[in-house]
């Protein structure tokens, strides 16, 4: 009995904790055993299909694709990949939908990390550049654009905004896709009520705010509500539009720029001064567009990538602009989202199979149909110009005015050792909206934490 | 019969294998691997550090002489003294309530219970909601009852570990009457009886009969508690992301930070390892404690 009590104390104690150590993934260094596991299965998978037609290799690709939006992107993507298979017949793209960006990235990590073979495609955030290139998981593109139909013409039709995260060493790594960006929701009807213009510096944009803030006994009806519980994408307009971004390339942050600062307490002063917004740090992504929608709520920033919902549940004009400057006349918007990458470790069949997917989906009319069925900012300058996108926009101008948002755009935050970097930069500027710190205390220190984070990756 | 009882030998090590060589597989080799991974510095978004390189408990030393570290021990250690104890108190009362006559007593269990059946991603989100400044259905309540400090609970320094330590009680709270309702009915009626018949009150009842005789499942919910306690973390991500300020960060948040965002596999096996060895040795403790008043 005593033995039997020991035996069982073991295993349960065992079996605990190995649902814990189940976060720590296999070793980097593929083990003997699933290389054998994996061995077979790589071999299987092309040579099922036979040739189709002469000269044709049967090809079998997986893309990996986030679909954690408020649009069908699964049934999108479907419609797309069977279009494309009319066109090759002998390449088969086998879509793998997960939850989010992160979700992707952690399934490519884990399969690379662990011995597995990549999918050779997949959609990741177009700020993961470094990390995935020091990783050595991702190829340049340059060959393959090269090759493209147009040549170098093709990656100038692309919005430059939403090229500024592809570009490392002078070779393209990635290319734009599901792509939003910052922009300043604003209830038209109430402006024209309160005489309003749409802002145009931080002055009138506060001021407005302070006027459509409306106290009735418990309930507060906000001029403005600006999330800031995952904050440093949100904000860089902020910073933009004061005059310097909080970077200058992947190895210089700029948190302590006196005009980041100024950013950080234009931010504090919405509250404190103005009193148009929440006070401190809002953990509204979620609830503010429902809150615009239903007028509780004056003027949002939020993601581009919320039209969509925004324009089905409002019954009122629904504005649409970059986020005001600093200055009178000055706008600012910061890009967002994902692009396509080729995967490394990939056979050079599979990566020419991905790369003709690529370009077979950012064609004009593909790009065209993904921003009207997804409200995502269609990616290329042709695309709007095909009929369907004409018609669209003339139905939701407010597309159009995402896009024209991006003029204005900086680059959004990608650094060398992103995630540890980002994460500083949350941190104190949470205790700057908090109050915990002053902005220039609080900047001071993140430029000085962020400093040391990049020291090994920036020699 | 003294023989046969020795002879069947292999036979039980043979039943045993499967279970066996499913431990050592997806237990106890990641434990090891941990360990051993925990002595190197690796990190795989720097190219000249993507090499492992010995360096000792060097990874030890930098997590416990980081101030952010012991941050994170603190919120982890604050966030299970919140969960474990309140929520198996809860999980008694609760069970208590529900296992007497009552009328709609289904009605309370279900009420109880149905928080366990939601997967902690949809909780987090409907308590999202809940949580909302302003017109929040938490906040509305809290005002009725006469409160009026700070409504904005996701987004506050000191109410942020406050904020997801009510969503873990009120997730778990009616997981463990599961648990203690079942130990209640299988209770032997006639030591009540005898009890009724010398005269003891229902408060003498629940304190010297209910209690001790529930004790083993008082351990085994403490132990699943405090398990619970330092493995969910589903609704971190959705109610605060760790934040505001890392104010919410516990330690298996700042695993999965270590490893997939900051990609450092050296620290994130050391993390792992302390964490195998506290869970290892709360559980040990608590199994040998309970065995030892058994006798």
């Amino acid at each position: 009995m005593r033995t039997f009590k020991v035996f069982l104390l073991v295993l349960t104690a065992f079996l605990l904790t190995g649902l814990l150590a189940a976060c720590q993934p296999a070793a980097t260094a593929p083990s003997a055993a699933t290389q054998e596991a994996s061995a077979p299965e790589e071999g299987a998978t092309p040579m099922e299909a036979s040739p189709q037609e002469a000269g044709a290799e049967a090809v079998t690709i997986q893309v990996y694709y986030p679909v954690a939006v408020d649009a069908p992107i699964a049934d999108i993507l479907k419609g797309y990949i069977e279009d494309f298979q009319k066109e090759y017949p002998a390449i088969t793209v086998e879509p793998v939908f997960s939850g989010g960006y992160g979700d992707v990235q952690t399934a490519i990590q884990t399969t690379i990390d662990g011995g597995g073979e990549p999918p050779a495609l997949a959609v990741m955030l177009a700020t993961s550049l470094y990390d995935l290139i020091n990783a050595d998981y991702i190829i340049p593109l340059d060959e393959f654009i090269n090759t493209a139909s147009g040549g170098s013409g093709y990656l100038q039709d692309f919005l430059p905004a939403f090229l500024k995260n592809s570009y490392y060493n002078d070779q393209v790594w990635s290319i734009p896709f599901q792509r939003s960006a910052v922009v300043l929701y604003y209830n038209a009807d109430m402006f024209r009520e309160a005489g309003l213009q749409p802002p145009d510096s931080w002055q009138t944009w506060a001021k407005a705010a302070q006027a459509l803030t409306k106290t009735e006994g418990d309930a507060t009806n906000w001029g403005l509500q600006y999330p800031s519980g995952w904050p440093y994408w949100l904000f860089q307009p902020l910073a933009i539009g004061a005059g310097q971004n909080i970077l200058k390339d992947d190895c210089t942050v700029t948190f302590d720029d006196p005009a980041v600062i100024d950013a950080v307490q234009f931010y504090i002063d919405l509250s404190a001064k103005y009193n148009a917004m929440p006070a401190g740090v809002q953990g509204v992504w979620a609830t503010a567009p429902t809150d615009f929608a239903s007028g509780s709520t004056a003027m949002i920033v939020h993601s581009s990538g919320s039209l969509r919902g925004i324009l089905e549940q409002a019954d009122f004009e629904v504005g649409v602009m970059p986020i005001p400057g600093k200055e009178a006349g000055t706008f600012a918007s910061v890009p967002g989202g994902g692009n396509f990458y080729i995967l490394k470790d990939t056979p050079p069949a599979q990566q020419e199979a991905a790369w003709k997917f690529i370009e077979f989906v950012t064609r004009p009319q593909y790009v065209a149909d993904f921003s009207i069925n997804t409200g995502y900012i269609a990616t290329r300058a042709s695309a709007y110009e095909t009929d369907a996108m004409q018609a669209y926009t003339a139905k939701v101008p407010q597309a159009l005015a995402a896009r024209d948002a991006l003029q204005y755009a900086g680059a959004e935050l990608s650094t060398q050792n992103l995630g540890q970097v980002r994460n500083i930069f949350h941190d104190y500027l949470q205790r700057a909206y908090n109050g915990e710190m002053s902005a220039s205390e609080a900047m001071a220190a993140a430029q000085s934490e962020a400093e040391a984070a990049l020291a090994d990756f920036c020699p | 019969m003294r023989t046969s009882r020795r002879k069947p030998g292999v036979l039980p090590y043979m039943l045993l294998l499967p279970t066996a060589l499913f431990v050592a597989l997806f237990t106890a080799w990641p434990v090891l691997l941990s360990v051993y991974q925990s002595v190197f510095r690796q990190r795989m978004n720097i190219a000249r550090f993507r090499e492992p390189v010995f360096v000792g408990l060097g990874n030890y030393r930098d997590l416990f002489s980081d101030p952010y570290f012991h941050q994170i021990i603190a919120n982890t250690v604050r966030y299970a003294l919140g969960t474990v104890p309140l929520s198996i108190l809860l999980g008694f009362l609760f069970a208590l309530l529900v296992n007497r006559r009552i009328r709609a007593v289904g009605v309370f269990r279900l009420a109880f219970f149905h928080p366990m059946v939601l997967p902690m991603v949809s909780a987090a989100t409907i308590w999202m909601f809940f949580f909302t400044p302003g017109y929040g259905l938490f906040n509305a309540a809290l005002r009725a009852l006469g409160y009026n400090g700070p409504e904005n609970w996701t987004g506050n320094p000191s109410l942020a570990l406050l904020a997801v330590i009510i969503v873990a009680i009120w997730k778990n709270s009616g997981y463990y009457m599961i648990f203690y309702l079942a130990g209640m009915q299988n209770l032997p009626a006639d030591v009540y009886e005898a009890a009724a018949l010398d005269g003891a009150s229902e408060w003498q009842a629940l304190w010297k009969i209910t209690l001790p005789l529930l004790r083993r499942t008082t351990v085994f919910i403490t132990t699943i508690a405090f398990i619970d306690a330092f493995r969910t973390i589903d609704h971190i991500f959705v109610l605060t992301s760790g934040g505001p300020s890392r104010a919410s960060t516990v330690l298996l948040f700042e695993l999965w930070l270590q490893r997939f965002e900051y990609q450092d596999i050296g620290i994130s096996a050391a993390i792992t390892v302390i964490f195998v060895a506290v869970l290892l040795a709360f559980t040990v403790t608590n199994f040998i404690v309970s065995e030892r008043q058994e006798t």
